[in-house]
């Protein structure tokens, strides 16, 4: 109980208070902004929360990308444009609505959908990781090595498009890691004689690379500015929520749990959560044929899914330090460089913090209620919001962002070299996800193998010796080989009728 | 085509890792050297490369003949302006220390929001403003000792 007055202590103080108020705005900004992301808002609000306390510099992450990934729909309603990647979904959808003049109601509906499953997401956060975390407290190396393992294979199993370029994507993250000396001889890798190299590439500027100044560079690269908002819309914004929501009260629950569980799993975030309930809903709908006309249902599935999903990705990401998708890698970098280890202790030892960070995670959902109506008020603002201004803008953030880290300038070069790699492979369809969860585990994976072979004289089978590690180990192992196994399967339900065994 | 010339250069860079790694000193008391992940990675950039590269091989026959690397004017353009921002960041790597974060910033702002064509006066009244508050929050609010160059003189 103590230590629960004590979360609350460092919630409810006017410092976190205010964070968390701006926070939010900027995160509605930054969502409602097409072609700025919810990780570019993380990536950018890094180094300065890296100034403050842990509870205030969480909750201001949280907050952002919460907002984010709601505002983000604003836009997509409006200009069909996708404000964040996890709106592109059902943009499709919610601008028919639009166009049929319901915009702020398809975005009220959104907005009471997003709070739903963010706090059906935070609430399957508090109840299910303390107790995850007392099994993990059982986990040694061997446990260790198989989960980040596990994570990296997810990343490229889940992700959309060509497995090769998501592995290629990985394994460049994975490259990134093992910079520095080596954890167990203190040989120097790939440091190249710079001594700010030693220690490692520091996450943040790769972060800002990869996730700003890739968007900023494909900014530049496309010549429409795009906007034009047709219509006044003037009807009400929570006027036929009830109705819909007594309607479609399945797919909100529907939508908020797989949101979650797609979270949960490491390197699949809210843009995939929403894509996978997007089609679940609609393959399981009454009313298939009117999805891509207009219509509320896949709104509701999709936008609970997406909310729920940053929520969800937090449960492995503190159980176990394995981040659930790109913006909990970024806050994993930031607990670590906080000297606070992400892991079961955390939840066993932390004093109130543990409860503070529960606790923010409901306010940040429920603040989401009175912004999220004001900026679907003032949608137009965003919208009409000049890029070709914001853009130098932000570049000149993510410079100082970089260097303001270590106060060096080797990370704007670090920043600028990641930059230009991550524009080329994001223009070439290179997911960047499973780059970002290769630097963040691929410390994890070697130190957790390192100790696992000390320990066992180099004795590979001991991986298989221990009854969790060997689940694990087993899940890895099948995971790598399902694609073929859907192929075969494929091929099984193709073939003739005749030949098909009972 | 990309994906082939990509794929090729990711053989070239785990090649080059591969390489590398092998240079990384063992010890007899370990059986696992710290050259042990880099040579996967080399590995895997290898076979990575060489399957996307392989997966593109035919596309590659069609086109071969008719072929041109002539660039169509405006692709070229847009090329060239997303170099911008990169370009920005290395004028304010060698001249932030002389000229300082202020003007950096502010020089960089203005052109790049000159570069889309915004109105001279509206690009420049942003750009001081905006990196003033930049250099106010960082080096006054945060502590960030941002070079102040030239202004630094003035006192």
């Amino acid at each position: 109980m103590d230590a629960f007055l004590q979360g609350l202590a460092l919630v409810f103080n006017f410092q976190t208070l205010l964070v968390i108020f701006g926070a939010a705005i900027f995160g509605v900004f930054v969502g409602a902004v097409p072609g700025l992301t919810a990780t570019m808002a993380v990536a950018l609000l890094v180094p300065i929360t890296f100034y403050m306390d842990p509870t205030p510099a969480i909750a201001a992450i949280v907050t952002t990308s919460a907002m984010a990934i709601f505002a983000g729909d604003i836009p997509g309603t409006y200009l069909n444009i996708p404000g964040t990647p996890a709106s592109a979904a059902y943009v499709g959808e919610s601008h028919q609505l639009a166009r049929q003049g319901r915009a702020r109601e398809t975005l009220g509906t959104n907005l009471v959908c997003s709070i739903f499953g963010g706090l059906f997401g935070t609430l399957v956060l508090v109840f299910v990781s303390p107790s995850l975390a007392e099994v993990a407290l059982k986990f040694s190396s061997f446990e260790y090595f198989w989960l980040a393992l596990l994570g990296l294979s997810c990343s490229i199993f889940i992700s959309i498009g060509s497995k090769t370029k998501a592995f290629l994507s990985l394994l460049v993250g994975l490259l990134l890691s093992t910079v520095g000396l080596d954890m167990m001889s203190g040989a120097p890798r790939f440091t190249f004689g710079i001594p700010d190299l030693m220690a490692g590439i520091n996450f943040i500027p790769v972060m800002i690379g990869m996730f700003a100044l890739n968007e900023l560079m494909m900014f530049y690269s496309s010549s429409n500015e795009g906007r034009n908002v047709p219509a006044v819309h003037k009807d009400k914004v929570f006027g036929s929520v009830p109705k819909h929501l007594k309607h479609y009260w399945r797919n909100l629950l529907r939508g908020s749990s797989t949101g979650t569980l797609i979270g949960a799993l490491p390197g699949a975030g809210a843009d995939i959560a929403a894509w996978i309930s997007y089609a679940m809903g609609k393959s399981r709908s009454k009313n298939r044929e009117a999805y891509g006309t207009g219509h509320i249902e896949g709104i509701v599935d999709a936008s609970s899914a997406n909310n729920s999903g940053i929520s969800g990705a937090w449960v492995p990401a503190l159980v176990f330090g394995i981040p659930g998708d790109s913006i909990t890698a970024i806050v994993i970098g930031v607990l670590y460089m906080k000297g606070m280890n992400p892991g079961p202790t955390i939840f066993m030892d932390g004093g109130g913090l543990v409860y503070a960070l529960f606790t923010v995670f409901f306010i940040a959902n429920l603040i989401m209620l009175p912004i999220g109506y004001i900026a679907i008020r003032s949608a137009k603002v965003f919208i009409l919001t000049p890029r070709k201004i914001l853009m130098p803008i932000i570049l000149c953030f993510c410079i100082v962002g970089a260097f303001a880290i270590n106060n060096a300038i080797t990370d704007v070069w670090i920043m600028l070299i990641i930059g230009l790699v991550a524009y080329i492979l994001a223009r070439n369809d290179f997911p960047m996800a499973p780059a970002i969860l290769g630097l963040v585990l691929g410390g994890t994976l070697e130190n957790n193998f390192m100790s696992s072979m000390l320990k066992s004289n180099g004795d590979l089978l001991s991986f298989f010796s221990r009854p969790i590690s060997a689940s694990l180990g087993a899940m890895v192992i099948l995971i790598w080989f399902l694609p073929l196994f859907i192929r075969l399967y494929r091929r099984y339900r193709g073939a003739p009728q005749s030949s098909r065994t009972p | 085509m990309k994906d082939f010339l990509l794929g090729l250069a990711f053989i070239a860079a785990g090649a080059i890792v591969y390489v590398v790694a092998q240079g990384f000193p063992t010890m007899p008391s370990l059986q696992y050297g710290p050259s042990l992940f880099p040579s996967l990675i080399g590995g895997g950039f290898m076979i990575g490369g060489l399957i996307l590269a392989i997966s593109r091989v035919g596309a590659l026959k069609g086109i071969g003949h008719g072929m041109t690397w002539r660039m169509e004017r405006e692709q070229l353009r847009n090329t060239l302006l997303s170099l911008l921002p990169a370009l920005a960041i290395v004028f304010y790597i060698l001249t932030s220390e002389w000229l300082g974060a202020l003007l950096s910033l502010a020089l960089i702002m203005f052109v790049l929001m000159l570069a889309r064509r915004t109105s001279p006066l509206l690009a420049l009244g942003v750009s001081l403003v905006a990196a003033l508050v930049i250099d106010l929050l960082f080096s006054r609010y945060l502590l960030i000792p941002l070079p102040e160059g030239l202004l630094g003189v003035w006192g």
